[in-house]
Parts: C-alpha cells; structure tokens; sequence
C-alpha cells in the first residue's frame, strides 16, 4: 500500500504532467512559433527575371490581403532537369516549368499532385506562352531569315539539349513542325531536316540559359534558337547593336504551365498562398508582368497591348502537329527515340 | 594558349592589313601588278574566313571542356559524400539530410591505491570505456544518437565480465537550433561536470559532486540555444533516477522527475576576450521516488547498498542502518548552481548540489522517514603549458605529437578540490556511523598529455579523507575504505574520434 503522502505527491506529478503537456500543445498550435511564409518556385531557366519582377508584386498583393509577409524563393534550371530534381526531394511548393510533359512526371513518378492537374486553371494552367525565334549577330551575316538557312552546311547553331531543356524540345518540335508543313507532312523528310538542322549543332548545354551563355557570352554560332522572351532579354542586356532577333515563317506554339505541388505544400502548409500565387498570375497585374517580360499574355486585353513586340507568325501547336505532349515525348525524346537516333556529340 | 594562337593569328592578318596600302604604293606605277592585288584581296579574305573558322573551332572545344566540367561538378554534387578525419568516419548524402557518423573512445586506466589492504584486486589495469558511438541525421531534421559500453559497462561497476550497457541511444528533433525535442536515453541536464563529454573531464574520474546528481535518464527534454549560443537552456520529464545513477532501459513505476538547466555566457559577444568564455548557470529537478523504485536511492559501488564513491570509486557511505534498511521514499530534489571560465589557457569549472532525499526505512519494527539534504562542491582549474586555448570541449594541440620533427603535443596541468557532506540526520536511522563516513575530501593534481585531437594520456594523484566512518575493524566497504585516508595514482591512455 501506498504512503499517503506518496499519493497526494503522485496526483501533483499528473497534473504537472497534464499541464505541461496541454503547454506545450497550446505553444505548438499558437502562433507563439509563427514564421514568415516562405514558398520556392521550381521553375526552368529563362524565367528569373519575369519571376523576380512577379515574386515582388505578389508578396505586395499577398501583404495587402492577410498581412502576412511571403518570401517566394526560386530555382532555375533546364526544364526536365528541374522536374527531376523535385522527383528527387527538391521540396517546391509550385512548380512552373516549360512544358507539360515535365509536370507529368512529377504527377507519375513524384505522385506530388494528381494526373488532372492541367484542368485546375484556366488555359490548361498556362497562364502565358510564348514560341521560338532566332537571336542572329548583328547585320545578320548568314542571311538567316528562316528554318531553311538554319539547316544550311556551314552555320552554326546554338541551342539546349533536348533531353534536359523544355525550351530546346520546343525549338526541336518547331523545326520538326516547319519540315512537315514544307514536305506535305512527310515524316521520312522531315526527319532528314531535323538531321541536317542538328549536324549544325557543336554544343548542348543543358538549358536554355546555358545556351545564351554559348551564344553572347563565348560568341559561339550564328543563330541561337531560342524563346522569344529570352532572344528580347539578349537584347536589352546586352544590346540591340550585336544582336537581331529573327521571326521564322512558322513556329510552334509554347504552353509553359504553372501547378500546385499539393503534398509539399500541404507538408510546408502553404497549400493557401501557394494556391493564390498561381492565380494571381492570371490578374491583370499577373499578365502585365508577363506581357512586359516578353511572355504573350492569356488575356485578350493585356495581349492586345503588348502585341507590337510580337510580330505575326504562324503557330502550330503540339497537339495539333505531334498529337500532344507524351506522344512527341515518346517518339523523339525518350531514350532511342528520333533524337537520340539522329544526333551524333560533335 | 588557345585565345593566345587565336590572337597572334588575328594580329598577323591585322598586320597585313597595314601593309596593303605601302604594298599598293609600291606597285601604282606599274599596271602589270593589279591582278596580283586583287589575288592579295582574295588572300586575305580567305585568310580571315579560316581565321574564323578556327576561331569557332577553338570557342567550341572550349566550351564542350567547359560543360564537360559543369556536368562533373554537377554529377559529384549528387554523389552521397564520405568524409573521413579526426572527428570520425562520416558517410552522408549528398544533400545532407542523410548521414551516419561512427565515432569511438577506448580508454585504458590504471588504478594504484596506496595501503591498499582492504581493496580487493585494486590495482592493475581497467578497461574503463570502450564504446563505438553511432550518430547521424535521418530526414534532415532528425537527429540520433547510439552509444553502448564495452567497457566498465556501468559506473562503479566491479564485475569482472560486465554486461555490455547501451548508454546513450535517443533521437532528437531539430524544429530550430532554439527549440528541439529530445527523447529517449541520454544524460539528465543537472551537473556541469557530469555534462562534460568523458573524453574532456580534467581527470579519469568526475569528482564527488558528480554522487549528487544524476547520470543517463528516460525521458523526453525540450531544449535549444537561444541568443546565438549565449543561452541554452534544457527542460524535461523523466522516470528519475538516484543520485551518481544510470537508468535500466524500462521501469515499471509512477515515478516522474522534472529536470531543467538553463547555462549563460553573458559576455559571449562582448569584445571583451578575457569575459566571452564566463558561463553561469543554474540547475535543478524535482521529483517523486516511491517504495518500489528501486533506483531511487544514489549509485551502489563495492558494497551491497547504495551509497557514494570516492575519487578511487570506491564507496564511503551506504544505506546501510543499524538495523532494517533503507528505501528511497517521497520527493527528491536537486539544486545546482554552476560557473565555468576558460580564457586563453586557464580554465576554472566550480559547481555546487544540494541534494535532498526523502528516505524511510523498510521492514522493520522502527519506522523512520527522513528528508536527507547532503550536500557537495567541487572547484578545479587547469593550465595548458604549450599556450593552447583550455576549453570545456578540451583542449586542441597546435602541433600534434610528431617527435621527428620536434613537436610533443598539448601539456596541460590540473588541479581540484571537492567535498561531500551527508546530512548528520542519516545517521543512525539510514546509515551506520560505525561504517559509513559522513563527509568526504578531496583534493586532486594532474598532468594531461594531448598528443592530438584523437589521443590523450593522462596523469593524476588524488587524496580523500573522511569525516566519521569506522574505526578501523571493517573489512569490507564502505567501513574499509572509510577508515584510512585514500590515495590512488591514476594513469589513462584515451584513443577517442
């Protein structure tokens, strides 16, 4: 049998035990540990300055609406690369990456959000698109005006290795789309096209970035295929007087999408803000920011006023030409696939 | 080189360039030469087409080196890492949320007692630790920690084969370095000496104030370092254990113990030198020890109750009544104000413990119940001969043992004083006065040889008298070690990384 004494002290231990627990509950569940919202944005390369200029604007809208401060981190990387490196535990919130293709593999393989996420924003979460042009030296002594010049023996093309950039497999499907639409849709010759386009390639960096650097920085090629954002962005930082940008007859329409990656923000619980960042993207203030980056905005209105710096071009869209995203993924990119059997490392 | 050759080239058709006009002057009289300009024209044309050319070619492998590299970098950075130094053996992945850590500590000891007539096997070599230490991190933010003994297995343990002991073995949640959550088997945050890692402590053994508080614990401790490491601090419940005591891995009891610490170097950022390594700190627990806790009671060392030990680790007090024994009973509760400084060389640790035990003697026809309030303080400093910074992590040789090339490591002198004093109401009810001493003393020198960051040897004489205890007729502890003044050499050999 028990002390009395031995009893009345057990009963106080309980209770402090109760009440620390209940302590320790109330402090992790108040907002004694609250923290200022961090999101990281996983997104491919020649998004840094549009993102930048967003990330500002958002964290001002965010501010205004709740009073909490959000600080969006991003990373920037050849589109297929980023996607794999969120397989891998890069721990994004939203991912916004050049194709969807991309977002399809972190839906299969990451299991980070579901298979329909394409159908949860508007335009099939595109809140912006954008295409391929040509950035030439200035003057442009290789008289390249279309894909036809770009395939000419002797010039030297500069552009991402499709296999880890999103943009080069745009710049890839482009040319392809362009040799179908010249050859009445004959596969066999437009693949001969593609061949001779990638004999004229000496170096695949791994994103789009990486290849500007090839093209201004190392003063390698004659012609850097590349997004229209992008070929704009060359010119403003490093000067209208040695670059041109080049506008082919046909292009193909590129769809860089935006997603939630649910289970790591429902992990950071940033499943709100995360959610309200990408919508915001398709705000007036959203698209202005894309339309003043050289992405051509969704909206009608917005587009209209930026349409001057796009010139007329015929677009063709993957679905249209390749029968969507995973078929041309299959047929030219995966590992065997047209690419890897026309491509010989320089 | 390549640039250099792109370069030359480019001046040498630049330089001819020049000359075209004097070549041109040369030649205006005479028409016959025009079709030769014109070739020249064409020369130098193709010259600068090929010039190009090469140019490209030579950008080209320039950059494909330059990618090739990228790659490589980028390829290593996603290799797991294995680090291999004198903190250990390190394997982790490449993000480092994943690693493991193998660590160890191999001491040898030696033991010689003077008049050592009652200390059975006293002198010779002790294996007093061997424990191969595995730590890492597991999903970033958690951390763990495993450590068994193959050594001494247990503190005061006497055994000649000791079971092997697991030590330490918890987890710990990293929220911020300021708030983490600790749970599992690990060293209760009271004693400032019994906190230092074993391969730092000044001598072989901790000194009696390290009998006052307890040793590994269950439990679960919130902790963290506030201020930018000017102020940990360390809070949490735990089954309690007696004094100088290891916890079992499981105890089926009521007992809970509350333990806090909380340790500040209030001049950590001052521009002080002399004050930034001045730390003061205050700890404490409180808890209940009923009847059937058996581990209530302090640590058991060569006799068969529970008691405290000397310096020699041999015990000096027991529960050991005249009649009946002695079961710890009630709350039981430590306070223990503590301060160390370290300042270039010199060091100073001195902490104090008060220790108040609520007994009651069992199964006898005299029932007693008593809160026993002993109490300890320890003072020790130290000096680094070779000029070394002292520091509670130890002490770093500039110059690791290397006596070809004249270097003989870190020389560091220690010395320390410390006493225990057992409530006089223990006696007669709690303890016998005719075996057990009611205070101890002790005074201690030494010489610490660092030979490098993974290997120490240590030196050390210590002296303990006793207030009380027997006359002299024990034969067996505590009356035969509390009836002569003790005096024991010690000698380490301590491989630990």
């Amino acid at each position: 049998m028990k002390h009395p004494l031995n009893q009345i002290a057990l009963m106080k231990t309980k209770l402090i035990c109760g009440a620390v627990s209940v302590l320790l509950l109330v402090l992790a569940t108040s907002g004694a540990f609250a923290k200022e919202i961090k999101l990281l944005n996983v997104s491919y390369d020649p998004t840094r300055e549009f993102y930048t200029e967003y990330n500002a604007a958002f964290a001002k809208y965010w501010k205004a609406k709740t009073g909490d401060d959000v600080t969006v981190s991003q990373s920037h990387g050849g589109s297929g690369k980023q996607a794999q490196s969120v397989i891998n535990g890069l721990p994004g919130d939203v991912v916004t990456l050049a194709l969807a293709y991309d977002i399809d593999a972190i839906a299969q393989q990451g299991g980070l959000l579901p298979a329909n996420w394409q159908q949860r924003l508007a335009h099939n979460s595109t809140p912006y698109t954008s295409t391929i042009v040509f950035l030439v030296r200035k003057g442009n002594p290789k008289h390249i005006q279309d894909w036809d010049d770009v395939v000419k023996p002797g010039t030297i093309v500069v552009t991402p290795n499709p296999k880890t950039s999103g943009g080069a497999r745009w710049a890839y499907l482009a040319a392809y789309a362009y040799a179908l639409d010249k050859n009445g849709q004959d596969d066999a010759q437009a693949r001969a096209f593609i061949t001779k386009l990638y004999k004229n390639v000496p170096v695949l960096d791994s994103g789009a970035r990486g290849a500007t650097t090839t093209f201004v920085e190392r003063e390698i090629g004659d012609v850097l295929l590349t997004w229209e954002n992008e070929a704009h962005l060359a010119l403003k930082q490093f000067g209208a007087d040695k670059y041109e940008i080049v506008t082919p007859s046909l292009s193909i329409l590129a769809e860089p999408p935006v997603a939630l990656l649910d289970k790591n923000a429902r992990k950071h619980k940033t499943t709100e803000v995360a959610q309200a960042y990408l919508e915001y993207l398709y705000s007036d203030e959203g698209q202005n920011i894309a339309g003043r980056n050289y992405y051509r905005p969704r909206d009608p209105q917005v587009a209209a006023k930026f349409a001057s710096q796009f010139p007329p071009l015929r677009l063709q869209t993957v679905d249209e030409v390749f029968g969507g995203w995973q078929k041309a993924q299959a047929t030219h990119f995966a590992d065997g696939g047209v690419f890897d059997q026309i491509f010989q490392p320089q | 080189m390549a640039n250099r050759t792109t370069g030359g080239r480019a001046n040498m058709i630049k330089n001819r360039t020049i000359l075209n006009p004097w070549i041109l002057a040369a030649v205006l009289g005479v028409p016959a030469t025009l079709p030769l300009l014109a070739d020249d024209a064409a020369d130098i044309a193709a010259l600068k087409e090929q010039v190009q050319e090469l140019d490209q070619k030579i950008r080209i492998l320039e950059r494909q080196h330059e990618l090739e590299d990228q790659a490589t970098t980028e390829k290593d950075a996603t290799l797991p890492k294995i680090t291999i130094g004198a903190n250990g053996f390190t394997m982790s992945s490449a993000d480092t949320n994943y690693s493991l850590s193998l660590h160890g500590v191999l001491q040898l000891d030696t033991r010689t007692f003077e008049n050592d007539d009652h200390v059975p096997g006293s002198t010779g070599f002790i294996l007093r630790r061997a424990r191969p230490i595995m730590s890492g991190t597991v999903a970033r933010d958690f951390d763990f920690m495993f450590v068994p003994d193959f050594g001494n297995a247990a503190p005061g343990a006497t055994s000649s084969t000791p079971t092997p002991t697991i030590y330490d073995a918890y987890m710990n949640y990293r929220y911020t370095p300021e708030l983490q959550l600790q749970a599992g088997k690990f060293k209760a945050p009271i004693g400032l000496e019994q906190l230092q890692a074993d391969v730092n402590t000044s001598f072989n053994e901790r000194s009696l104030v390290t009998d006052l508080v307890p040793n590994r614990d269950l439990g679960v401790m919130l902790h963290g370092d506030l201020l930018g490491g000017q102020v940990s601090y360390a809070t949490g419940v735990f089954n309690g254990v007696g004094d100088g005591r290891n916890t079992s891995n499981y105890t089926y009891q009521d007992n809970r113990e509350f333990d806090g610490r909380v340790f500040v170097l209030p001049f950590k950022k001052s521009t002080t030198p002399i004050l930034q390594k001045l730390g003061v700190g205050l700890s404490g627990s409180w808890g209940q020890s009923s009847i059937t806790n058996t581990l209530g009671l302090p640590n058991t060392t060569g006799g068969t109750l529970p008691g405290f030990t000397t310096d020699g680790q041999q015990q000096f007090f027991a529960y050991n009544p005249v009649r009946g024994s002695v079961v710890a009973d009630d709350t039981h509760w430590r306070l223990s104000p503590q301060s160390y400084w370290y300042y270039g060389p010199a060091s100073l640790m001195g902490e104090y413990v008060i220790s108040d035990q609520g007994v009651h003697t069992a199964n006898t026809v005299e029932a007693h119940q008593a809160s026993l309030q002993n109490t300890a303080w320890e003072i020790n400093g130290g000096w680094v001969l070779t000029g070394e910074d002292a520091s509670y992590n130890g002490v770093t040789p500039k110059h690791d043992f290397d006596p070809r090339n004249g270097h003989w490591g870190a020389f560091q002198v220690v010395g320390r004083y410390a006493e225990l004093n057992i409530d006089q109401a223990a006696f007669p009810y709690f303890s016998n006065p005719n075996l057990s001493a009611s205070g101890a003393q002790s005074w201690a020198v030494g010489l610490n040889w660092f030979l490098n960051r993974n290997i120490r040897a240590n030196a050390s004489y210590s002296y303990t008298t006793f207030t009380g205890g027997n006359n002299g007729s024990a034969t067996t502890p505590p009356g035969s070690v509390s009836d002569h003044p003790e005096q024991v050499f010690f000698t380490r050999l301590q491989l630990s990384f």
